[in-house]
């Protein structure tokens, strides 16, 4: 009622009573919607002055690298309004090739970590404090001065991390100008052996495993699929091998301890540990199959078959080594040799494609002469930047006592870690995220590293931190003339700053990094006969110690609650330790699971829960580095126990620490407690989740043939609607004309694959060829045991959404409404769906972590998010919810055995392993959308389940009536700051995707088809007025994939990937006996059973 | 009121077996026995004082049990996913089944003219409402946003947005209220005339004023009993049907889902019949120590017991029948997911519930063969307990291995309750009493005019009461209500 608009009354004296009435109401109105409402109103405030390239809600992406171990993964980071929110792969970047794994998504929680050092800091009465930059490096310089005039700069020490780029030789340069000697670079997770074997016999570090070229992969305990040499781009080669079906290599791991890659081979023959090399000694014909049989603790047939299948297969051979044994070094040569005499050198070892590696990482021998040198007290000053020595080492060659003795101790590490909380000065470093850098990227390609975001707190790049203090002190600054080291950056790429800044947004360039860097000189070996494993005392068990496959041995991602959410792909155990012992072990001593166990050596002893694991030799346990940190962040702090405890300070012959530590004794200590685990049964009894088939049956899958989809071409209306909505798409776009009758065209024109005139014709066409070219030749359509019909799959194929509920469309009905295909929105013209190739799959769970960073899914397993045991009381146990099953993951990867069904009682190596990642199907005839009282979840005309959170009042129906049990509760406020289950501290909370809802307590929720990038495409599209183009986008977790065993699309246009997948031979659905038509396909996984014999399971 | 029972002038012999005879109170002479005794039983004692307090402690701890889980979520409970419903369900189903015996008592024998429910049907009526008060709690207790409850009603607003009547869930929220609103009437229509006795027996004018306006002003005239034994004929048989249809309505809730354990055309017989069985266990809860504390043996006798034991008895084996169909149903289906969780509940995980509900609700009501058993009081309110136990464990069993051992063997999980789920267990049970006992201080448990027709009415110059008027082939009510 503002005067100044003319409104006030005229004439008229005081209000009058109609606009007393309208106050009032108003007013009221207003109070009691403000006074119902539960959800908080928040303020949008518009940029005064737009941010250059910024537009509000649309993402930037910005290739660069991220560090999260020692490779270099090159990303893109989308970034919001000038935040980081999440990384992709980069699909310029020849390793990751697009493809991205959990540890490297989980950059950005490293990013955003509530617990890193947001100033520099410096020790003042036994306690860090914040200062200004000016401040530490003032302290730095003077230390730097006194060390120089006292003659001691000789002797100062600086520990980096082991990484790919210009960085390390910049350190050293600098270095080299303050008089001090070469850096140390420390990688706890470094593979010595295999690099040095690598190095001598291919001249390559990591030579390129190029799976496609073979016929035979035999793995000694290398395993890599999780953390041997670069993972994602090795994943993304095993996968397109396994993707050939018929021609895809069979797979043999040799090992006491099945791993990842182990879970993934077709056969595991389980030697003791450290009697890898016997087998690969035995396959060159230098140790009797007798002599290695009594060594491995295998049969002797076993080891023959072995030994004939390499034979067979002569130079589709690709054997890899592992490492960590005592004869690491050795192992390396032997199977180096086995490659090379069969001639697999050069196709499928491929040293001209090597991944790149670090130029040199120091040998343990060297970190332990370190060791002696601090604790003599010659070491007058260290720094240490990102590496983590005092953790990731073992407890027995006391690091961090040593290091304690130093008089003066810098980090430049950006988070609290064991070490740099020991430090006197500490400088935090930025994120990679926040830095400019570069790396290799593969032969003669370097990837740029460029920040994605202004730094989140007051850190400083520790180059710029570098060339500052050269600069400033007149004897060094001569030697530094670039400003910073973007400029040094700049200056040293080839071509310039002018090539440099071209390139950046593609994020690779043509170069080297190493300029005139040799490459470490292979490490001198000992004579000495290679290392006899130790031998069990009466007792006693073998003990294997392996790297963390998500945390990392050095226990890097430990502070990052995606990673310790995300269940282990192996054991499925997160926010906890475990020890692995066989059933039939456990049953002897008695242990059940979740019973404590103590693994004890000379060195200590490690305490965890026992996981009770069938690919464990009966006389192993195996535990895993990278859990158990004293400190490091809250995430990190308390959760599991250090395996570092209990290793040895032994190193083979290259110089690596021995992690199969030899031999411990494991007793039972009485507590039991609830293993942290996402498993409920292993077993499938027999409902045919994960499916799969014999490589030599897979000829008799029958064919979807045109006949068959014609059959089941669906209702009136779809034929011309596809027909339409493929007119504009794309070149090969033929199957425009198709517009006419409905169902009878599409039946008439799908027998006609050369006219390729109806959708589903030419669907089934390109299908034949479509699946990696798996050529099969079953005219005879042999129905196999347990094949499901596939009457169901059409489903799929037709824009069934007819009906708000999934009914099929009642032909008589008029008002369909936006189900109707002819409905001018076009919304129901397509079909929203998946399909999940388990031949591909591996179980890296890669797709889990990109759901929880599109999705914005909390998680929930911190110590201090459970719930209250007591009044007042709560639950502290780490994992605590997801004990109770109350993870968040939209998608989850389920590991299914099959077979070896009296493990207790036995040892029966030959189980399989299926890997389902088993996500909202969204079903056509949805069961959980009929039960809903209040229609929040409803079917969307494109076919998706759609669930509306606003809508939703929590009765949980549709959870009990999900037969996939893929819909997830909110059970606490996990968006709620002032909530101790609060999922995204500040500032984590940055990294929220704001195309997502956080979801407020009491709401179901569950996997979206990703509808926002759905959506997005669409309106984009809308606006560029076209049709979307085939396979234009795709899923958070499909993008992610390193196997790509996930393609998502539209299944009612047959020119997008997954339509043709859809009507792959091995395609199914889960529980189609349930009527519930899913748009999630399946197909099956195809095993390679050893030649003339009959697996136990298929 | 309106009842076949007649009394028989002179000496009675007293017949054991009464099922579907009359009744007779040989303890009880005239009127005003009636109203003394019974009106006696609503002065307040501290036996009185304390069972109220400790119900509204019960009350209370369930009360601060959904302000704490509302702030936090309903993750305090202990549900563990898959197993999304738990104790809030199983209470749920529990509360509505009790209510059904107070239905079937009130209504369904009223038309059946068994003369044994006279006495406790007061009782059994006032359960009914005050359990489906209860029952009424948890849909709302259970859901994760209780504020938004009201979105499950069909109310008009402007967007246009009805709840999905696809929905069993949708289909309960009419069923309770229905069935609350017709217990309630036919509740509050049957205390009339004993409202009007209370109103004249009053002398706080305070209370006196509240009797005559719930009394509606009744004059214990001809014309107004013959309206009242219609509109009571009329709500007894229009409440025997929600007797059949809220409890099939509830048991939807688990049949309409294709859950294996669920999934079963047998539901909606076997809940009716289960509830029945819970129900009339719970009027032997209530009504055996009342009888014995007020000292009102003579009204409920031995006989009626013996009646109502027959019909648990009964619907024991209706029960225990279903609980061994079912089992063959999984093994007839076929369906591997079926057939497992029905071999896991009684050898599997869950096995101790399945088999505490089978002594309960099977084995232990067997021993109701024996007379001498049924004739036990003890032995009834013991047994009552048990079957409150096994009925709520039936509910388990049908909700908690069901959901925890579904099609999915990697989501097979555990469930156990956590203390802020049995403080609404311990509330549910408080919140039950606290009205059942302040009913019992304001309004008479046992229905006096129903009493009074079956005791020899005072003769007023030596012959019987007028002759029937009140049509309908049952004879109407002689002389009852109010003080003569």
């Amino acid at each position: 009622m503002s005067t100044d608009l003319g409104s006030a009354p005229s004439g008229s004296h005081g209000v009058k009573r109609r606009d007393f009435l309208k106050v009032v109401g108003a007013t009221g109105a207003a109070t009691t919607l403000v006074g119902c409402t539960s959800e908080k109103v928040g303020r949008l405030i518009p940029y005064v002055v737009q941010p250059d390239q910024t537009v509000p809600s649309v993402s930037n992406y910005f290739a660069t690298v991220v560090r999260e171990g020692s490779e270099a993964a090159g990303v893109l980071a989308e970034v919001r309004e000038g935040r980081v929110i999440k990384v992709e792969g980069n699909p310029q970047h020849p390793g990751n090739r697009g493809a991205v794994n959990a540890r490297q998504l989980a950059a950005v929680q490293g990013l955003y970590n509530p617990d890193r050092y947001r100033a520099p800091l410096k020790r003042e009465g036994g306690k860090l404090v914040a200062t200004t930059w000016a401040d530490a490096l003032g302290i730095l310089s003077r230390q730097l001065g006194t060390a120089r005039s006292q003659g001691a700069a000789g002797r100062a020490v600086f520990i980096n991390q082991a990484e790919l780029g210009s960085f390390p030789a910049f350190l050293d340069q600098w270095l080299a100008a303050f008089g001090m000697p070469a850096h140390v670079a420390y990688d706890a997770d470094a593979q010595l052996a295999t690099v040095a074997a690598n190095r001598a016999a291919y001249n390559a570090a990591w030579p390129r495993l190029d799976f496609t070229a073979a016929r035979l992969v035999v793995s000694f305990s290398g395993d890599f699929l999780d953390h041997y040499g670069n993972q994602v781009p090795q994943q993304l080669d095993w996968a397109d091998a396994r993707a050939k079906l018929e021609g895809a290599p069979r797979a043999i791991y040799v090992g006491p301890r099945r791993s990842l890659t182990g879970l993934n081979a077709d056969e595991w023959i389980p030697v003791r540990p450290g009697t890898e090399l016997a087998v690969a000694q035995l396959l060159r014909g230098q140790l009797p199959a007798a002599a290695a049989a009594e060594q491995t603790g295998v049969a002797q047939a076993v080891l023959e078959r072995l030994a004939q299948e390499v034979t067979a297969a002569g130079n589709g051979l690709l054997a890899v080594a592992g490492c960590g044994m005592p004869n690491a070094r050795e192992l390396g040569d032997a199977v180096a040799a086995l490659n090379q005499a069969a001639g697999a050198v050069g196709r499928t070892i491929r040293p001209d494609q090597a991944h790149p590696a670090p130029a040199r990482v120091a040998s343990f021998g060297e970190v332990r002469a370190l060791v002696e040198r601090m604790n003599a007290g010659q070491v007058p000053l260290v720094m240490v930047r990102h590496a983590n020595p005092a953790f990731s080492s073992p407890a027995a060659l006391g690091f961090a006592d040593a290091f304690k003795k130093v008089p003066f101790k810098v980090s430049f590490s950006s988070v609290p870690d064991e070490t740099s909380e020991l430090c006197d000065l500490v400088l935090p470093d930025h994120h990679a995220l926040e830095s400019w850098g570069d790396a290799e990227a593969g032969p003669g390609q370097i990837a740029l590293q460029q920040p994605a975001m202004d730094p989140v707190f007051d850190t400083r790049q520790t180059a710029d931190a570098l060339i500052a203090l050269a600069r400033a002190d007149q004897t060094t600054a001569a030697r530094f003339a670039d400003r910073d080291y973007r400029a040094y950056l700049m200056a040293r790429t080839p071509g310039g700053a002018a090539t440099w800044t071209a390139n950046l947004p593609k994020g690779v360039i043509a170069g080297s990094v190493q300029q005139g860097a040799a490459a470490a000189a292979p490490v001198a070996r000992p004579a000495a006969a290679p290392a006899i494993p130790a031998q069990p005392a009466n007792g006693e068990m073998f003990l294997v110690v392996y790297p963390h496959a998500l945390i990392g041995g050095d226990g890097r991602g430990a502070n990052k609650p995606w990673l310790q959410e995300l269940p282990d792909p192996v054991s499925k155990v997160c926010w906890q330790s475990w020890v692995e012992i066989h059933p039939q072990t456990a049953k002897r001593m008695g242990v059940e699971r979740g019973d404590e166990l103590e693994v004890r050596t000379a060195q200590g002893s490690f305490k965890a829960p026992a996981f009770i694991y069938m690919g464990v030799r009966p006389d192993t346990v195996a535990i895993a580095l990278g859990q158990g940190h004293p400190g490091y962040g809250r995430y990190a702090k308390g959760i599991g126990s250090n395996a570092y405890a209990v290793l040895g300070t032994a190193e083979d012959a290259a110089g690596g620490l021995v992690l199969t530590a030899g031999t411990a004794r494991v007793s039972k200590t009485g507590n039991s407690m609830d293993l942290v685990s996402t498993e409920g049964s292993a077993r499938q009894h027999g409902r045919g989740i994960g499916q799969a088939v014999l490589v030599g049956e897979l000829g008799g899958l029958r064919e979807a043939t045109g006949a068959e989809n014609a059959a089941v071409a669906p209702q009136g209306g779809s034929g011309d609607v596809q027909g339409t909505a493929r007119e504009v798409t794309g070149p090969s776009a033929t199957g425009g004309a198709a517009g006419g009758a409905a169902g009878g065209a599409a039946a008439k024109a799908a027998g006609d694959h050369g006219a390729a005139g109806g959708e589903h014709g030419a669907a089934a066409g390109g299908h034949g060829e479509a699946p990696a070219g798996g050529g099969h030749g079953g005219e005879g359509a042999v129905e196999i045991p347990g094949e499901p019909s596939k009457a169901f799959l059409p489903g799929l194929r037709s824009p069934v959404a007819n009906d708000a509920q999934g009914n099929y469309g009642d032909p008589t009905s008029k008002d369909k409404g936006m189900y109707d295909p002819n409905h001018p929105s076009g919304a129901a013209k397509r079909r929203w769906a998946m399909t999940v190739d388990l031949a591909r799959c591996t179980g890296c769970s890669a797709c889990v972590t990109a759901c929880y960073s599109e999705n914005n899914l909390p998680t929930v397993g911190a110590p201090w998010q459970g719930r209250a045991l007591a009044p007042g009381a709560w639950d502290t146990r780490p994992g605590a919810n997801v004990v109770k099953g109350r993870e968040m993951s939209w998608i989850r990867l389920e590991r299914y055995y099959e077979g070896a069904l009296n493990a207790e009682n036995e040892f029966q190596p030959d189980f399989d392993t299926r890997f389902v990642p088993m996500m909202c199907q969204h079903c056509g005839n949805a069961p959980c959308e009929p039960v809903c009282p209040v229609y929040a979840t409803y079917h969307s005309p494109d076919g998706l389940n759609v669930q509306v959170y606003n809508r939703c009042v929590g009765t949980r129906y549709c959870s009990n009536n999900c037969p996939y049990k893929v819909r997830y509760f909110n059970w606490f406020g996990y968006g709620e700051p002032d909530r101790r289950q609060y999922a995204w501290p500040e500032p984590m909370n940055w990294a929220l995707n704001p195309d997502v809802t956080v979801r407020g307590k009491g709401v179901m929720e569950k996997c979206t088809f990703c509808v926002q990038r759905i959506r997005e495409v669409e309106h984009v599209a809308k606006l560029q007025n076209r049709e979307l183009n085939p396979d234009e986008f795709t899923t958070a977790c499909a993008q992610a994939c390193p196997s790509r065993a996930i393609q998502f699309g539209d299944a009612a246009d047959p020119q997008w990937t997954v339509a043709q997948l859809a009507n792959d031979r091995r395609a199914y659905h889960v529980f189609e006996q349930l009527n519930v038509f899913t748009a999630v396909v399946y197909l099956k996984k195809v095993s390679h059973p050893a030649p003339g014999s009959a697996p136990a399971t298929a | 009121m309106a009842t076949i029972a007649r009394p028989v002038p002179g000496t009675v012999t007293p017949r054991p077996n009464i099922a579907s005879a009359d009744v007779q109170l040989p303890g009880v002479r005239d009127y005003e026995q009636v109203d003394n005794e019974i009106i006696g039983t609503m002065t307040p004692t501290a036996g009185w004082f304390g069972a109220l307090g400790l119900a509204i402690v019960c009350m209370l701890i369930g009360a601060s049990s959904w302000v704490y889980q509302i702030y936090w979520g309903l993750g305090q409970a202990g549900y563990a996913p898959p197993v999304m419903w738990g104790v809030y369900i199983i209470t749920f189903v529990f509360w509505v089944g009790i209510g059904h015996a107070g239905t079937l008592i009130s209504a369904i024998l009223y038309l059946f003219r068994a003369g044994f429910r006279t006495t406790i049907y007061r009782v059994s009526e006032a359960m009914t409402v005050f359990a489906v008060m209860t029952a009424g709690l948890f849909p709302i207790i259970h859901i994760g946003r209780p504020w938004k409850f009201f979105w499950l009603l069909p109310y008009p607003n402007w967007r246009l947005i009805w709840p999905n009547f696809k929905s069993p869930l949708v289909w309960d929220v009419f069923a309770i209220s229905t069935y609350l609103t017709i217990s309630t009437t036919f509740l509050y229509v049957g205390l009339i005339p004993d409202i009007a006795v209370l109103r004249d027996r009053e002398t706080n004018p305070v209370r006196k004023r509240i009797f005559s306006i719930l009394s509606l002003g009744w004059r214990n005239s001809d014309r107004e009993w013959r309206h009242f034994a219609r509109a009571y004929l009329f709500l007894a048989a229009f409440s025997t049907p929600l007797v059949l249809s809220v409890h099939s309505v509830v048991s939807f809730d688990f049949a309409m889902a294709l859950t294996p354990g669920w999934h079963a055309t047998i539901f909606p017989p076997y809940f009716v019949a289960g509830a029945i069985f819970s129900g009339f266990a719970m009027v032997w809860t209530i009504v055996i120590p009342i009888r014995r504390w007020f000292n009102l043996k003579h009204y409920v006798t031995l006989n009626q017991l013996d009646a109502t034991a027959k019909v648990v008895l009964f619907t024991s084996l209706v029960v225990g029948s279903a609980y061994l169909i079912e089992f063959f149903i999984a093994w007839y289906s076929g369906v591997p997911a079926e057939i497992e969780y029905f071999y896991n509940r009684v050898f599997g995980q869950w096995w101790w519930s399945a088999w505490i509900l089978l002594c309960c609700n099977m084995v232990m009501p067997m021993s109701l063969f024996s007379q001498k058993l049924r004739r036990n009081t003890t032995w009834l309110f013991i047994l009552s307990l048990f079957i409150n136990l096994g009925m709520w464990y039936e509910r388990w069993v049908i909700v908690v291995p069901s959901l925890s051992h579904e099609f999915e063997p990697w989501q097979w999980t555990h469930y156990m309750p956590s203390w802020v789920d049995m403080g609404f267990l311990v509330g549910s049970f408080g919140w039950f009493f606290m009205w059942f006992l302040l009913f019992t201080k304001q309004l008479p448990v046992f229905a006096l005019a129903e009493i009074k027709e079956i005791i020899p009415p005072k003769m007023r110059g030596g012959h019987h009461g007028e002759p029937d008027v009140s049509g309908g082939g049952h004879q109407g009510p002689v002389a009852a209500g109010g003080t003569h």
